[in-house]
């Protein structure tokens, strides 16, 4: 019993460690994209090209330009151009705002409600544009304070930022790509395996042996398993290392739930395994049902409180939806299984059901 | 010549024969645009949060009210402590708190200025920055209704600058005017790349590419005959991914068709190079699709599509200037957002073609010396 299953497990390991191009692939692949998502996807901009008319060349209004220059948010790229080549400047994309300070600018200075500056932002970018208005917003601002010589507010805000308090994008991706990448590997690696065998005809030789079909499959899927959770295990280490993402929570959590989490990705895997016939399908099919699902609506990138009703209700039969929380919170937020006893238990419920599920339509493609 | 003309018969016959195809170019530019155009959002929603009021006065009152009247939060009620605020965070229920501080409404009063703590999760950097921004646009406007209604004993305040923004082509910074035109480019990628690599790698994998190789087709007309069909594909799926944007989504481009169209070509030269010199790397259809499946993860993170380039570090940008997609999808955006004309965007056109150029040159070189 045992050596049957150790001998499938063993003939796994020769199969992956033959493939070394594929295995180079498989290990320097996420460790290349949590580089690239740590560096690539920041959202704090620098160096935004804004262009300045200047109506009312004045102290005044030069001391607001100063102000202006003076942060490396904004570069200066064009100055009082006239106000009609303004298309022309976001045609030609030389600048993405343009700020209008009016000619009355410093003689309204002197008497409430005050004078009005004109931002035009070219929005074809709508989250820049986002920030471009926020930015000029708090420099008028600061602006306002140091005009009038004291705050002139009757109340502040003062935020706290909990968890991630540089809001640092690493921080957050490092944890969901643990869930990408485990779901990738298991899934789609398992359905590959599974499918090849049955492609090039030695499954069959392989179920006329004395091999019990439970065996089979878990002599085949282990090795990936492993591979998929040194995988995770890897990201982890880097993600710790060179972007210094803080683990707050248990490690021991951590691993315990990517196992769950591992095991839902190879049941996937299991369940595609038996849908497709060659392995342009399996993958294809791996591809749209758990890859695609994971990176768009898991909260991976994209908030799900953003989504249409519709894709809100989709979100919340795709796994990874519940594994994201769960990580990020036992990362980032310290929690504890009394935090996640919710996200967690979908978790194993939809393991139970996936595992039932494959068992059941393995069986049958056995007979 | 006519024998390139055989080739693109043939790839047309096998083309017919494969029903996958029809659905590739008529059903997936609807269903792709429909679900990633309404998920990819860079647009922050429904923010859910929570209110502890310390001061119970109508001025406190005033600010639960307003936060709950607001459509950019999903206001889910009051809380009594600090401590059942940092659980509802921590749990992963709420994303904000506002914390209004006892004796808010005297302090207000007196003008010493209290503090209203906003307590933010700052997990996703992104959307827990927009939601403050949030807070802290409804506080002042709350802020600014008070100063308004402030007794006129008090002096009349200093004056004070404020800014009109006027958001240009996009006034309501809605996100899918953003990436729909952009989701077109990505399809366009996918259908060119992976289906000339699949395709070539298959007849590898099957051995009829040996086959070809022995008739008297010059491996440049081969490539060449297999580039053609799918060039076809491709642009018959880019006008089925322009109506889908028009049907589902309501957005048509403002620019001129000619110019989106043969910028597409331009972008197209760099995609089928790609396609073959994939095919030149991989053995199998799945080695084939993986190798597609990577560059293209690259292509898109390194190319405006999530994130402006300038949002990244200085070597990363660099990287983006061979990536042709980092030009299309600006080409895109122009045409389709600003209208842009093609006397402003003939640097990106340039750069493609360079890029195309060489992509087909070097693919080809590895062609042939594969046929070898």
């Amino acid at each position: 019993m045992k050596r049957t299953f150790a001998s499938i497990f063993r003939k796994e390991m020769i199969h992956i460690f033959r493939d070394v191009q594929s295995l180079f692939m498989v290990l320097t692949m996420p460790i290349l994209m949590l580089l690239l998502y740590g560096y690539a996807i920041t959202l704090d901009m620098k160096g935004i090209d804004i262009a300045i008319i200047d109506q009312s060349h004045s102290p005044e209004s030069r001391s607001l330009v100063e102000h202006i220059s003076s942060t490396d948010f904004f570069r200066i790229t064009a100055r009082d151009v006239p106000v009609d080549s303004v298309s022309r400047l976001f045609n030609s994309r030389t600048v993405r705002c343009v700020l209008v300070i009016p000619q009355d600018y410093a003689r309204e200075l002197v008497a409430a409600p005050g004078p009005q500056v004109q931002l035009l932002v070219d929005a074809s970018d709508p989250n820049a544009a986002n920030f471009i208005n926020n930015y000029v917003g708090r420099v008028i601002s600061e602006e306002n304070v140091r005009l009038s010589g004291h705050s002139p507010v009757l109340f502040n805000v003062s935020p706290r930022i909990f968890y991630n308090p540089d809001m640092r994008s690493a921080d957050f991706f490092v944890p969901g790509l643990i869930g990408l990448i485990l779901i990738l590997i298991s899934s789609l690696l398992t359905s590959i395996a599974i499918v090849r065998e049955k492609e090039t005809g030695t499954m069959e030789q392989l179920l006329v042996s004395p091999i019990k079909p439970l065996q089979l499959i878990l002599g085949k899927v282990l090795p990936y398993t492993m591979l998929g959770f040194i995988d995770g295990v890897l990201i982890l280490v880097v993600g710790s290392l060179w972007f210094n993402v803080p683990i707050t929570g248990s490690l021991v959590l951590v691993l315990t739930m990517m196992l769950i989490y591992v095991v839902t990705g190879i049941s996937l895997g299991i369940l595609v395994s038996t849908l497709a016939k060659n392995q342009a399908i399996a993958m294809l099919a791996a591809v749209m049902l758990t890859i695609l699902p994971t990176v768009m609506m898991s909260g991976f990138i994209f908030p799900i409180a953003s989504m249409p009703k519709a894709l809100q209700y989709v979100a919340a039969i795709v796994p990874a939806t519940y594994f994201m929380e769960i990580i990020r919170g036992i990362v980032l937020k310290g929690n504890t299984l009394a935090n996640l006893y919710q996200p967690a238990g979908i978790l194993l419920a939809m393991d139970v059901l996936l595992i039932v599920l494959a068992t059941r339509l393995f069986r049958v493609r056995l007979e | 010549m006519h024998r390139i003309f055989y080739i693109v018969q043939k790839e047309f016959r096998q083309i017919r024969r494969t029903k996958a195809y029809f659905g590739l170019i008529f059903v997936a530019p609807f269903v792709m645009l429909l679900v990633m155009g309404s998920a990819i959002t860079t647009e922050v929603k429904h923010v859910p949060v929570v209110v502890l009021d310390r001061d119970h006065s109508p001025k406190s009152r005033e600010i639960v009210n307003a936060c709950a009247a607001s459509s950019s939060f999903s206001f889910l009620g009051m809380v009594d402590s600090q401590a059942a605020a940092k659980e509802l965070l921590d749990d992963g229920k709420v994303k904000l708190v506002i914390d209004v501080p006892a004796h808010f409404a005297r302090d207000v009063a007196t003008g010493a200025a209290p503090s209203v703590q906003v307590l933010v999760d700052g997990v996703d950097g992104n959307s827990a920055g927009v939601g403050l921004g949030y807070v802290t646009a409804m506080l002042a406007q709350v802020q600014a209704r008070w100063a308004a209604e402030r007794p006129s004993r008090m002096p009349a305040g200093p004056a004070q600058i404020s800014v009109v923004p006027r958001m240009w082509y996009n006034p309501n910074l809605e996100s899918k005017l953003n990436f729909v035109p952009g989701l077109i480019g990505v399809l366009l990628v996918m259908m060119t790349t992976f289906l000339t690599a699949v395709n070539i790698v298959r007849e590898k994998e099957v051995g009829t590419l040996e086959q070809l190789m022995v008739t008297p087709l010059a491996s440049l007309e081969l490539m060449i005959g297999k580039i053609i069909p799918f060039a076809i594909l491709g642009f018959a799926q880019l006008t089925m991914s322009v109506i889908a944007a028009g049907v589902v989504f309501g957005i048509w481009m403002k620019g001129g068709l000619l110019t989106f169209y043969a910028m597409a070509a331009v972008f197209a030269l760099s995609t089928l190079g790609l396609g073959i010199f994939v095919s030149t790397l991989a053995r199998t259809q799945q080695q084939a699709m993986f190798i597609a499946w990577f560059i293209m993860i690259f292509a898109l993170l390194l190319s405006g599509f999530f994130v402006p380039i300038e949002n990244m570090p200085p070597f990363i940008q660099y990287i983006t200037y061979v990536n042709p997609l980092r030009y299309f999808i600006t080409v895109l955006r122009e045409i389709y957002v600003k209208g842009t004309e093609f006397r402003f965007m003939w640097r990106e056109a340039l750069a493609m073609g360079a890029i195309g150029v060489a992509a087909i040159v070097s693919a080809s070189v590895r062609f042939q010396k594969r046929v070898k």
